[in-house]
């Protein structure tokens, strides 16, 4: 450990350090804490807002039907179909429907009546998505018989947010 | 002067406190063990992937639990008379720990996201606020890294612990400010209904005694042997400042 005294290239001793008081500090740090949460509070409310949900797609400001967006329903029952490598299904939400095309498997635990958010654009009437993430409830209920299908019956009728 | 806690690293850190601490974890994580990939049954969407939520809610809590107890402790070392090392190593070796388990949150969340969501990895609210703690107790662990005096270090890294601390509610009401991939909380649900199958929250709040158990084994030891290097470092330099008399003379 060197503990020679630190001097100036004159070798004359250091003037002592300034003290400023904590409390500046802290008040200033304090300021750009706030600031910075202001900043990231407004900007995930205007662009990381995750989705749109189906209903809002044309209708809601980050949601114009002409540009890239995800959007989110319950996958329809009856509606799943896979074919040459794609799948195809149409997706729900407050009672507004949309189809969705995509090129390969979904994965995860995709299925019917099951909440999803789909990337793509919507080309006509179809949504052309490049990817498909499924969404699950915070509802964690045991597998055995009668309860898959009250289970899948209320995955078909409830709309999450 | 005495360093006699230097001289009895040999015989380590444990006290009867510990070793009880210690047995109480090894018990509860040996039923999460069990429950969680034996007892419980798979979840009627999820399947076998439900398993993950065993170590990843606990291990979410646990950095929570962490932190907030670096900024109490940071706050008890800038309130007090004394301004007691003790408060500032228990800071230290909390967020230590912490940032562990939140690194175990963002990995067992990432594969558990693979198997449902269909994804490692997205920019959604909660994963995205999360990463952020993450890498702010990261930031928080270098700077109590920096040089200066034992009181330096507590100081600076007091202040930034209870400012860090405030991300914590950001984090945890992500997904319910703003639309997010990550589901809602269960447990501790806004609307007070837990949503679970009664084994399955069994073994998850066993889950959570287990992993606080071994967080609080982990921070007192920890802070144990934080306190042993100060102190060699504290008779580095009172070597060092005998030498340096030694050469006046």
């Amino acid at each position: 450990m060197d503990l020679t005294p630190r001097t100036s290239a004159d070798n004359a001793p250091l003037a002592p350090r300034k003290r400023k008081t904590t409390w500046t500090t802290i008040v200033v740090l304090v300021a750009i804490v706030v600031a910075g949460g202001v900043i990231v509070s407004q900007f995930l409310t205007s662009a990381i807002d995750y989705y749109c949900n189906a209903d809002e797609v044309g209708v809601r400001e980050g949601c114009e039907a002409d540009r890239r967006i995800r959007i989110q329903g319950t996958v329809d029952e009856g509606s799943l179909e896979s074919a040459a490598g794609s799948t195809s299904f149409s997706l729900s939400f407050n009672d507004v429907t949309i189809n969705v095309v995509y090129e390969g498997d979904p994965g995860g635990i995709f299925q019917e009546c099951i909440p999803v958010v789909a990337h793509g654009r919507l080309v006509g009437d179809t949504f052309e998505a490049n990817r498909i993430e499924v969404r699950h409830s915070n509802e964690y209920m045991a597998e055995n018989g009668d309860r898959v299908t009250d289970a899948e019956a209320k995955a078909c009728s409830q709309q999450t947010g | 002067m005495s360093f006699s806690p230097v001289t009895q690293a040999s015989k380590g850190v444990g006290t009867p406190t510990t070793r009880l601490i210690g047995l109480i974890a090894i018990a509860s994580l040996a039923w999460v063990l069990f429950g969680g990939l034996v007892a419980t049954p798979p979840e009627v969407t999820q399947g076998e992937s439900v398993r993950i939520m065993y170590v990843h809610v606990p291990s979410a809590w646990v950095a929570y639990l962490a932190f907030i107890t670096t900024a109490v402790a940071s706050a008890s070392y800038l309130l007090s008379r004394r301004r007691s090392l003790g408060f500032d190593r228990v800071a230290g070796a909390s967020a230590e720990v912490g940032v562990v388990f939140m690194g175990i949150t963002l990995v067992s969340g990432s594969l558990w996201g693979r198997l449902t969501w269909g994804t490692f990895w997205q920019w959604d609210p909660r994963l995205t606020t999360t990463s952020f703690l993450f890498v702010t107790y990261l930031g928080y662990l270098a700077v109590r890294g920096l040089g200066g005096t034992h009181h330096q270090r507590a100081k600076r890294s007091a202040i930034l612990a209870l400012l860090a601390v405030l991300e914590i509610p950001l984090v945890h009401f992500s997904v319910v400010l703003w639309r997010s991939l990550h589901q809602r909380a269960s447990v501790l649900s806004t609307d007070g209904d837990v949503k679970m199958d009664g084994l399955m929250l069994f073994t998850l709040l066993v889950g959570v005694v287990a992993f606080t158990a071994t967080f609080a084994w982990l921070v007192m030891h920890r802070q144990r042997v934080l306190a042993m290097r100060d102190i060699v470092e504290s008779r580095k330099l009172d070597v060092a400042i005998a030498q340096r008399t030694g050469e006046g003379n």
